[in-house]
């Protein structure tokens, strides 16, 4: 994977004439979904520091929503690759797009940056629910196939994927109920209209009084919920979170991509940054570079296996 | 909590953020009142712009243009017959009668007052009620809110016209084009032809402008210079002291209006149309002189304004709360919220009493100043600027619908769908299609399907499940009373009124 | 009949309920291939045009039976197509040469066409409106416009 993309940039690199400064224009974040929402906000507090870092460039966000993303994720993948065009990229949402519907782009046609945010998704009941445990609660499920309700926030994202696994893994069965967006699942969920859901960890913050997050569906117990067990621990093998980065298209110049590397590694070590992103419930987990591209094939498999045995469409 | 309140009030006293909010509602009566800009587009214009200002600065901005621009809304309709926001519409069915008798100000003077009045309700239903009745909104699941869109949809028979066969197609119309997009819960794609753009719906504005503001605009330009119809030259207005008295007879429909503004608000996804249409019908059922309504009734516009202004605070409940909002300018408004890192849910009036109070606050006064702002200042300087030469009027009114377009996603391709809609708008308005059916139409169709749908998902197919609780009977219930009502009600109850405000 | 020098068939609201029935059958092919809940309001919603379509070509046919002439559409339809066309062209302008050339050159010339004709005024109202939109959506709110595909290319 490293080799591939490190051969592709070089090939481009031959073509193209050497940048003298970079940066020496704006540069533009591509943002696909509408100002405000958790990404547009990642890429608003990322660009303010990524200015500072990169010596006072000018960074500027532009959002392009529609199509779960896929506007944005397309134009990002097929922008000029001189550094001036970002994006941002949310996992496993704008690799699941890859297959359920055509796209123009997949998982090879960025150039992987740096991933900022990881929010692990959550097995989650309303207190007023009943379930105490996780086993509580798949012991239901198994008890009566489809009897236990879960509100997702969509088909084709790890709400969806994460329900999928886990009821793969605990061998059960749930009546999935994909909502629009984790807001109305939550809300459906406190009102008693679905029994569970396997929204991210972030979404249930603030909703402590009114929500049980009965587990963590990551490898370690959450800083933001440190009394919340892992699916792990209880005896399901179940992993899966929202992950949120920046990239570039395929083909980067090594030079450009060097400096945005480093540019984006003291971003990420500004404790001022840092402070915004807690202050914004981002669950960090800084991954650059190769291992991002790494994490984005991983991803990619895991969609594709979703898919082919569990076809949402 | 109240003491959190008035903690709140000194800073949003403040002059910087009194400033914004004055601001703001200025900017909405103008983004409001020229046809193509609206409240959606505004805010989401600025949105980003605001993430560098001191959060209570864009938040008053933000109260503000949302007031101003829900009566702004009325001006054009009320002079041009264009509604200037989608919940503007039911003002057009009075407000344009009557400025071509000669009553535009009386028109306009009533909608300030109204939409202030409606406004003032809502904020102080947010200040003071905002938690109970997030926990109405708790009540209303798939199943429940499906019952509120068919409730809707039940209305549309009172818009339907001297036509009933004409008024059935645009509703079919309207609905039809709801659907589509992906589909709300495969999420397989409906009639998109492959365009991207199509995939998320089509944007309620952008439908508007194409239906609403193109053909009046071709019709300014078909009539050679110079013809009747001055109705703005002459908006007949008198000063609003000597107005003010002959408007108290309103106050039940100011006060129904505003429950059911603030009801409707509370509710996810329905928003400031239905709740001005549902008023309107309401207020006309109550009317002791049904057939003068749609001809000129100043109580019409007072109907329809004070339900679209009872609507905006009380969208936020849901917003603040549960971190869903009651209509796409809350949706906007809450990624302003985003922006400035406060997290909508319980926490958000524990962490940041001061922000979230001020904010209230703010829309309380935003709704006050709106009786100032809007009273003489803006009514007549549109005025005038509607008496520009009509040819110049049109050209510039087609740049500022492009402008509104265009901004709400940043791009063409909506412009050019508007314009699809223009052409299909102005073939309707030619052979007397109505047009308040395809509006209600786009707004509940695919509303109804995906709570429906999530409905039978979450009853496993049983459709049971549908009536099982008293939410649900309930909203039944008043479904049937208002279709099969006023027959029944003439035989019994004689001219009692039934109550149709859950 | 006899009042209307056109045929039966060509009045506006019988050739309005044919588009509508052709119109709604084209979209019912694509139906066809949705899942039957996916399809289901869709469905509905376009037989209902249709037959909606049916019953107003059938009462239109005979009221041009009896001998009602149909309501003139416009009355100058020219007018109404040359408006049409001065819109279409300015939104291709705007996407092709870009939002500030396409409106400079649009509003004079669709004010000129339809009748107002002084030349002060117009420079006046175009410079206006174009300063209005270029501070309010270009300085103060840092919108973008489109820059003109022709020139990107």
């Amino acid at each position: 994977m490293k080799t591939s993309i490190w051969a592709l940039a070089l090939a481009t690199l031959a073509a193209t004439p050497a940048l003298a400064e970079y940066p020496e224009k704006p540069i533009e974040i591509i943002v696909g979904y509408s100002a405000g929402g958790g990404t547009d906000v990642m890429a608003r507090t990322v660009g303010k520091f990524l200015e500072e870092a990169l010596g006072g460039a000018s960074v500027v966000v532009k959002n392009e929503p529609g199509a779960g993303g896929q506007i944005g994720f397309t134009h990002v993948a097929a922008a000029k690759p001189d550094g001036y065009t970002l994006g941002t990229f949310n996992m496993p949402a704008a690799l699941a797009l890859t297959y359920d519907r055509a796209a123009d782009y997949d998982a090879k046609s960025f150039t992987y940056l740096a991933n900022f945010v990881e929010d692990p998704n959550t097995i989650v009941v309303s207190k007023s629910s009943g379930y105490d445990t996780l086993e509580a609660l798949i012991e239901d499920s198994r008890a009566n196939p489809g009897a236990v309700t879960m509100g997702l926030s969509s088909l084709g994202g790890n709400d969806h994927f994460a329900a999928l696994m886990m009821a793969k893994s605990a061998n059960s069965e749930f009546t999935l109920v994909p909502f629009k967006g984790a807001a109305l699942a939550r809300t459906a969920m406190i009102g008693g209209h679905v029994a569970a859901g396997t929204m991210a960890l972030s979404q249930t913050v603030g909703f402590e009084d009114q929500l049980k997050v009965l587990a963590v569906l990551s490898d370690e117990r959450s800083p933001f919920a440190p009394d919340v067990p892992t699916a792990k621990e209880r005896g399901f093998d179940v992993e899966m979170s929202s992950l949120r980065g920046v990239v570039a298209p395929v083909g980067l110049e090594p030079a450009v991509a060097d400096k945005l590397l480093s540019a984006l590694a003291a971003v990420n070590a500004n404790p001022e940054f840092q402070k915004m992103m807690a202050e914004q419930g981002n669950p960090m987990n800084y991954i650059a570079g190769a291992d991002f591209a790494a994490i984005a094939e991983t991803q990619s498999e895991v969609a594709r296996t979703i898919w082919e045995t569990t076809p949402w469409k | 909590m109240y003491s959190d309140l008035l903690h709140a009030l000194p800073q949003v006293l403040g002059l910087t953020n009194f400033l914004a909010v004055t601001i703001g509602v200025i900017a909405g009566i103008v983004v409001g009142a020229l046809p193509g800009l609206s409240a959606t587009m505004a805010i989401s214009v600025l949105v980003p712009f605001t993430f560098g200002l001191d959060p209570l600065v864009a938040l008053g901005l933000m109260a503000g243009i949302y007031n101003g621009a829900m009566y702004g809304g009325a001006i054009p309709a009320v002079l041009l017959r264009i509604p200037g926001t989608p919940a503007a519409v039911a003002t057009t069915f009075d407000g344009y009668p009557m400025a071509q008798q000669g009553q535009g100000g009386y028109a306009l003077q009533v909608a300030v007052v109204s939409s202030s009045i409606g406004g003032i309700a809502s904020a102080f239903a947010l200040m003071l009620l905002a938690p109970p009745l997030s926990k109405v909104t708790l009540l209303f699941g798939p199943a429940e809110v499906f019952w509120i869109a068919v409730f809707g949809l039940c209305s549309i028979i009172f818009l339907l016209g001297g036509n009933v066969v004409k008024g059935l197609i645009s509703a079919c119309f309207g609905v039809f084009v709801s659907v589509i997009g992906s589909d709300p819960i495969f999420g397989n794609d409906r009639y998109t032809f492959g365009y991207l753009e199509l995939l998320d719906g089509i944007n309620i504005v952008i439908l508007l402008v194409g239906l609403y503001a193109l053909p009046p605009v071709i019709d300014l330009l078909e009539a050679p210079l110079k013809t009747e119809n001055a109705a703005s030259d002459n908006l007949g207005t008198e000063p609003i002291w000597r107005t003010l008295p002959r408007m108290m007879r309103f106050w039940k429909t100011w006060i129904r209006g505003s429950l059911i503004g603030i009801w409707i608000g509370i509710l996810p996804g329905a928003g400031g149309s239905m709740a001005a249409f549902m008023s309107y019908n309401e207020a006309r059922r109550a009317s002791k002189t049904p057939d003068t309504w749609g001809k000129g009734e100043a109580e019409g516009v007072a109907a329809s304004e004070v339900a679209n202004n009872a609507d905006t605070a009380s969208a936020l409940i849901p917003a603040l709360t549960l971190g869903i909002p009651g209509t796409a300018v809350a949706a906007v408004m809450l990624g302003g919220l985003l922006i400035h890192g406060l997290q909508p849910g319980p926490m958000l009036f524990r962490d940041n009493p001061d922000v979230v109070f001020g904010f209230m606050w703010q829309f309380l006064f935003g709704a006050i100043l709106l009786l100032f702002l809007g009273g003489s200042l803006a009514t007549n300087s549109f005025a005038k600027l509607l008496k520009l030469p009509r040819p110049l009027l049109g050209s510039i009114i087609i740049v500022l619908m492009l402008i509104g377009v265009y901004s709400i996603h940043g791009r063409m391709f909506d412009v050019y769908l508007m314009l699809g809609f223009g052409a299909v708008g102005y073939l309707m308005d030619k052979l007397k299609f109505p047009l308040p059916p395809v509006v209600l139409g786009l707004i509940l169709g695919a509303f109804a399907e995906e709570n429906l749908r999530l409905a039978l998902r979450i009853g496993r197919g049983d459709r049971s499940g549908l009536l099982a609780n008293h939410t649900s009977q309930v909203l039944v219930a008043m479904t049937l009373a208002v279709v099969f009502g006023p027959g029944l009600k003439r035989r019994f109850w004689g001219n009692r009124n039934s109550g149709a405000q859950g | 009949m006899s009042d209307t020098p056109k045929h039966r068939f060509l009045r506006p609201e019988t050739l309005t309920a044919i588009g509508t029935i052709i119109v709604a059958a084209g979209f019912l092919l694509p139906t066809v291939d949705l899942r039957p809940l996916s399809a289901l309001l869709p469905a509905t919603m376009l037989v209902s045009l249709i037959v909606l379509g049916a019953i107003m070509l059938i009462s239109d046919q005979r009221k041009a039976g009896s001998g009602q002439a149909a309501r003139p559409m416009t009355k100058a339809p020219r007018r109404v197509l040359g408006a049409f066309a001065l819109v279409v062209l300015y939104a291709l302008g705007v996407d092709f040469v870009g939002f500030y050339p396409a409106t400079a050159i649009s509003v004079p010339l669709v004010a000129y066409a339809f009748g107002y004709r002084h030349p002060f005024g117009l420079a006046l109202a175009t410079l206006i409106v174009l300063v209005a939109i270029w501070l309010i959506f270009g300085f103060a709110m840092s919108q973008e416009f489109p820059t003109g595909r022709l020139w990107s290319m």
